[in-house]
């Protein structure tokens, strides 16, 4: 076999390669991308949930009308930063919104009538399959980012990351906790 | 925590092809020695000389085409009929979103709902509660399209929320690796004439009843169908080879990496072994009463046979299909230490 004929076959094993990473990464991108969409259906159903169950427990006690103020606040604000591309600061103010349902299911076991009611215990339910859902679209999101950031910083691969950046580099975010968020939930105390 | 499930998967789909070219040559097969006996002449012939008259149709091969035939109808009826033959003999109901008729059912198509998000499934399964007290549950179909999850009552009853979440996310990581295909298939295909056969002898004890005749036709089927009733468990135990065990611990670390807890999940498997052993007796009666059980046995969580409830004393009843307790504990990160003997 002369040279040439080896230096052909070479040429045409990395392009094959390339071709290969090259699609695997856009995969892994896409997946991102939807799984990220995920997380903003969830949000969204989350927000649609809360609002019908505060109009509810709001009969109960009129403590929740803060509260309800409080969610729409938190929504506008990451709405607002999921439109300007502020993703830590969207981030934080969904966070703050998963706070409150736990303060939520607190409020359920200070209240022994409420506890009682069949619609308050559905609602309950509602709450931990709402909480459960977002968390579950968070984790495979992240999953995702994970296998991404791996595949495509890994040797040889981020070479052809390197010629095409366009379409290869993305920068995608872990969902996770803010720093100063991470203080003050380090700091937390139980106060009796 | 890497689970190579890809790999699993890919298997299982070679698998599923080899159950489903076994089971037609099994049938083929046994076409050929009807075919070698019932047409004249050809027994006369050497074995090799009357198969090359059979194969190239000088005479046609009856028994071989019918049988044939057979079984790829018995393959076309197990995609269309899948849920129902998999369901065969219990009491059920479906649970849909706006169907739920008390709290725990609409919690159990929550979960559901949550760990099809955590496992990235495109389709929500179908799901099905059984009306038994035993604890169990198993997931069927023949793709994620058509998936379904089926939980009894004792199992929606007896654990909380988390064990049936871990439950629940073993068996969609069932569905996501692709077991559900390969399950279906084997003991389906392994079961569907035995369980057309208990079907005709029903027909024919129940109607020579009914009728009060005595022709001795009908003496002349039963013992086909006796005969045939100790045969045809040789293709189950067959097909359920191709079930390994490897399946149940994938399905275990799946449940793990979905969870990212692998506590749940053990403590609903002690409770489901648990509450068998306390029940023993009482759900030997009742697995045993259940009609088809055998179809369920390889899909199940939990396969009674561990227990020493066996299914109808059929032959393929000394295969467990499933790893021990002790071994799914172990490979869970958890030791059992068995305290009730």
């Amino acid at each position: 076999m002369s040279i040439v004929t080896i230096f052909i076959i070479a040429i045409a094993v990395v392009a094959l390669w390339s071709i290969m990473i090259y699609n695997k990464l856009i995969h892994l991108i896409e997946a991102t991308n939807n799984n990220k969409n995920q997380i903003d259906v969830q949000l969204d159903r989350r927000y649609k949930v809360y609002e019908s169950l505060i109009e509810v427990v709001k009969k109960y006690m009129d403590y929740e009308q803060t509260t309800l103020k409080e969610v729409v606040a938190l929504r506008a604000q990451a709405q607002k930063a999921s439109a300007s591309g502020n993703q830590s600061e969207r981030v934080s103010a969904e966070e703050a919104i998963s706070k409150i349902g736990a303060s939520l299911n607190l409020v359920f076991e200070q209240y022994p009538d409420l506890k009682a009611d069949k619609n308050a215990l559905q609602l309950q339910e509602e709450i931990v399959n709402t909480e459960n859902k977002l968390t579950f679209a968070k984790q495979s999101y992240n999953d995702s980012v994970e296998k991404y950031k791996a595949k495509s910083k890994s040797l040889f691969e981020s070479f052809l990351v390197g010629v095409f950046p366009d379409k290869l580099m993305k920068e995608f975010p872990y969902w996770g906790v803010s720093d100063e968020q991470r203080k003050t939930q380090e700091d937390y105390t139980v106060k009796m | 925590m890497s689970i190579d499930w890809r790999k699993q998967l890919r298997s299982n789909e070679r698998r599923t092809y080899a159950v489903i070219s076994i089971f037609i040559a099994i049938y083929a097969f046994v076409g050929l020695i009807i075919d070698l006996y019932i047409h004249p002449g050809l027994d006369q012939l050497p074995i090799v000389q009357a198969l090359e008259i059979l194969l190239t149709f000088t005479v046609i091969p009856i028994a071989t085409l019918a049988l044939s035939t057979i079984a790829a109808i018995s393959i076309l009826i197990t995609y269309a009929l899948y849920d129902r033959i998999m369901l065969l003999g219990t009491e059920y109901h479906e649970i849909t979103l706006n169907n739920h008729r008390s709290l725990e059912e609409q919690q159990l198509y929550n979960v559901i709902e949550e760990l099809k998000i955590a496992a990235g499934l495109h389709y929500m399964p179908k799901v099905y509660l059984i009306e038994a007290d035993y604890m169990n549950a198993f997931a069927s179909g023949y793709s994620e399209k058509s998936a379904l999850v089926a939980i009894t009552h004792g199992l929606l009853n007896k654990l909380e929320r988390s064990e049936l979440q871990a439950v629940i996310a073993h068996e969609l990581s069932h569905i996501r690796h692709h077991d559900i295909k390969l399950t279906l298939m084997a003991s389906v295909l392994s079961n569907i004439m035995l369980i057309a056969l208990d079907i005709m002898f029903r027909t024919i004890i129940f109607g020579s009843r009914s009728r009060r005749r005595s022709d001795n036709n009908n003496g002349g089927i039963a013992i086909i169908i006796i005969l045939l009733r100790f045969l045809l468990p040789i293709i189950t135990v067959l097909l359920t080879l191709y079930l390994s065990r490897k399946r149940e611990f994938m399905a275990d670390a799946g449940a793990v990496e979905l969870m990212r807890d692998n506590a749940p999940l053990a403590k609903a498997l002690i409770k489901i072994n648990d509450d068998h052993m306390t029940n023993k007796e009482a759900y030997a009666i009742v697995y045993n009463a259940t009609p088809h059980e055998e179809v369920r046995s390889g899909a199940y969580i939990f396969d009674p046979k561990q227990m020493g409830i066996s299914m109808n004393q059929s032959i393929s009843s000394i295969f467990s299909t499933h790893p021990s307790l002790a071994d799914r504990l172990q490979a869970l990160g958890f030791k059992y230490k068995n305290t009730s003997k």
